[in-house]
């Protein structure tokens, strides 16, 4: 059964930036990624799903319930990470916590402890001199403190260290286990990629395609570069049977798919320096698997 | 209603309820002590002598304002009263709704089992306890004064009216304020029309006030529908417009708590 479901959903704000005709469901118990660039939607679907904004054509609905009319009903059981965080300045971690706490008609003070300790977070101090990794920790904790069972997280690990952001994927893949249902919005493939099923791209407001992580990875193509002791070697490897390009005089770029062991073989039979694989960004991943003209 | 933001709300206003209510019990008691017949001699000999000058204070010390409340709704409800629960209402309105949507953390709000309409009203009630307070103290400590001072002067009925209409116009720029405030998603637009719009209409009033070219002015304004004067010297129908003034509070705090649960947010 869907849980989160998006049918033909519109928001044109013009000059081709909003969403255009977007669908995708979320089943329950399902870890759903939803990967874009900057600007590219995300935000803006995530904002029909909690009932901010109103549809211009097409519907959002979560647990059968209509996004836009029964949005209170729907908030009691969804636990929300904004893409930005913005609190009361003016309060203190502890005070906001428990604000939001008593607003939502808790009883108790829920999962917030198990949750700060998580994180290593101690809030104290005003909202207002906190980093933004601070900001972020305290956003997760008032997300989820009432063990929501849908979770619509908006870029959650945006500002986080590399140490937190790992806590986080181990957080949400636990969640998962539990039988939480998940949206999560990112734009890196490598960290959608170890929590969720199914990853949605978007792009300019298009939905470009709905594929299972797995089949993503398959298309995944991976990019190299190596580095030759002279560029005598380097110009004799670019006549290999290789997806290559020269960089310098001794560097030069491969792109490999399913491959890996041509190349290997091929770097035995010249004098290697060094190898490295560049981190790729999402538009570069993006452009592999379905090419297109640049965002 | 939602109890905790009310709460939490009520103590973002203590404070400039505090100074205000300062501020407003120093010049109540002023005005009231200041009332001795030496003064009022004095005030005749400058209306006679320097009536546009006078005047342009709005202060029109005529025969019948002879009376305490007479010189209070002209020198305390032409001024004092009218700019500080103003001034109260263009900061609180646009803190309430505009200023959180601004910013972002409207989302902390509305991401929670809270329906907008209560997020809403909870946010009006917060500006119209501030509004209120601070006219009904002003009311507690007209009557005090007056019968610690000039206990011959008490007119507790006609005071009252005077503040019931004082209340109903600080209502209605309150509904202003907040309707402002409901509306724009950005606090500069919230502010120019929820501090430009009774700025000016305040400024039309004044001007109205100055002399006979420009006393057309007052068909322009809605201060107009509180006449002081009027109410003080107990002329008949003066309650007419604030009754008016009443119920345009209630169509604006209405408009504006319908457009909140109707708007496109984006936080």
């Amino acid at each position: 059964m869907s849980v989160i479901s998006i049918q033909n959903l519109t928001r044109d704000y013009g000059r081709r930036r909003g969403v255009f005709d977007v669908s995708f469901d979320v089943s329950e118990g399902e870890a759903f990624g939803f990967l874009g660039p900057n600007g590219a939607g995300k935000t803006t679907t995530i904002r029909h799903l909690m009932g901010f904004l109103k549809p211009q054509k097409g519907a959002c609905t979560i647990n059968g319930m209509n996004c836009w009319d029964n949005r209170a009903e729907i908030q009691q059981t969804l636990g929300y990470i904004p893409g930005e965080i913005a609190f009361f300045d003016d309060m203190t971690g502890p005070e906001f916590l428990r604000f939001i706490a008593r607003y939502r008609g808790m009883k108790g003070d829920g999962r917030r402890k198990e949750l700060l300790d998580r994180f290593e977070l101690s809030p104290t101090g005003r909202i207002k001199k906190m980093s933004k990794g601070m900001k972020q920790k305290l956003g997760i904790v008032a997300a989820l403190m009432h063990d929501p069972a849908i979770l619509v997280l908006d870029e959650p690990t945006s500002g986080l260290d590399p140490l937190m952001q790992s806590r986080f994927i181990e957080l949400v893949m636990n969640e998962k286990e539990r039988g939480k249902t998940i949206l999560m919005s990112s734009h890196m493939f490598e960290e959608v990629e170890r929590t969720c099923h199914r990853v949605g791209i978007i792009r300019q407001g298009d939905l470009v395609t709905v594929d299972s992580v797995d089949e993503l990875k398959a298309k995944q193509q991976k990019k190299f570069i190596v580095t030759f002791e002279n560029s005598k070697a380097a110009e004799a490897f670019l006549k290999e049977d290789l997806q290559t390009e020269m960089l310098t005089h001794h560097r030069v770029a491969v792109t490999v798919g399913d491959n890996i062991r041509d190349l290997i073989a091929a770097m035995n039979r010249y004098p290697v320096q060094n190898i490295t694989a560049p981190n790729q960004s999402l538009e570069e991943v993006f452009m592999q698997y379905y090419g297109g003209e640049q965002a | 209603m939602n109890a905790t933001l009310y709460k939490r709300e009520m103590k973002s206003s203590w404070k400039l309820l505090l100074i205000f209510t300062a501020i407003l019990t120093m010049y109540v008691v002023l005005m009231i002590v200041m009332y001795t017949p030496e003064m009022l001699d004095m005030f005749q000999q400058f209306s006679a002598t320097m009536p546009q000058l006078m005047s342009s204070f709005n202060m029109n010390f005529s025969a019948e304002s002879l009376t305490l409340l007479g010189y209070l709704a002209s020198g305390l409800y032409g001024f004092i009263l009218i700019i500080f629960p103003m001034i109260f209402s263009i900061i609180r309105g646009n803190g309430l709704v505009a200023r959180y949507v601004d910013r972002g953390s409207m989302a902390s709000l509305l991401a929670a089992p809270v329906k907008r309409r209560t997020v809403a009203v909870t946010q009006m009630a917060v500006l119209i306890t501030g509004i209120v307070w601070l006219v009904v103290y002003a009311s507690a400590l007209e009557l005090v004064t007056i019968a610690a001072h000039a206990p011959e002067q008490a007119d507790t009925a006609t005071l009252l009216k005077l503040n019931f209409g004082l209340l109903s116009l600080h209502l209605f720029i309150g509904g202003i304020c907040f309707l402002a405030s409901c509306l724009f998603s950005e606090s500069r637009y919230s502010l120019a029309l929820g501090a430009g719009l009774p700025g000016l209409m305040y400024i039309l009033q004044l001007l109205s006030q100055a002399g006979d070219q420009t006393e057309g002015f007052k068909y322009a304004t809605f201060f107009t529908l509180f006449d002081s004067d009027a109410i003080a010297a107990g002329q008949a129908g003066a309650m007419g417009g604030v009754w008016v003034l009443l119920g345009g509070a209630v169509i604006l705090y209405a408009a504006a708590v319908v457009i909140f649960t109707k708007r496109d947010l984006s936080v």
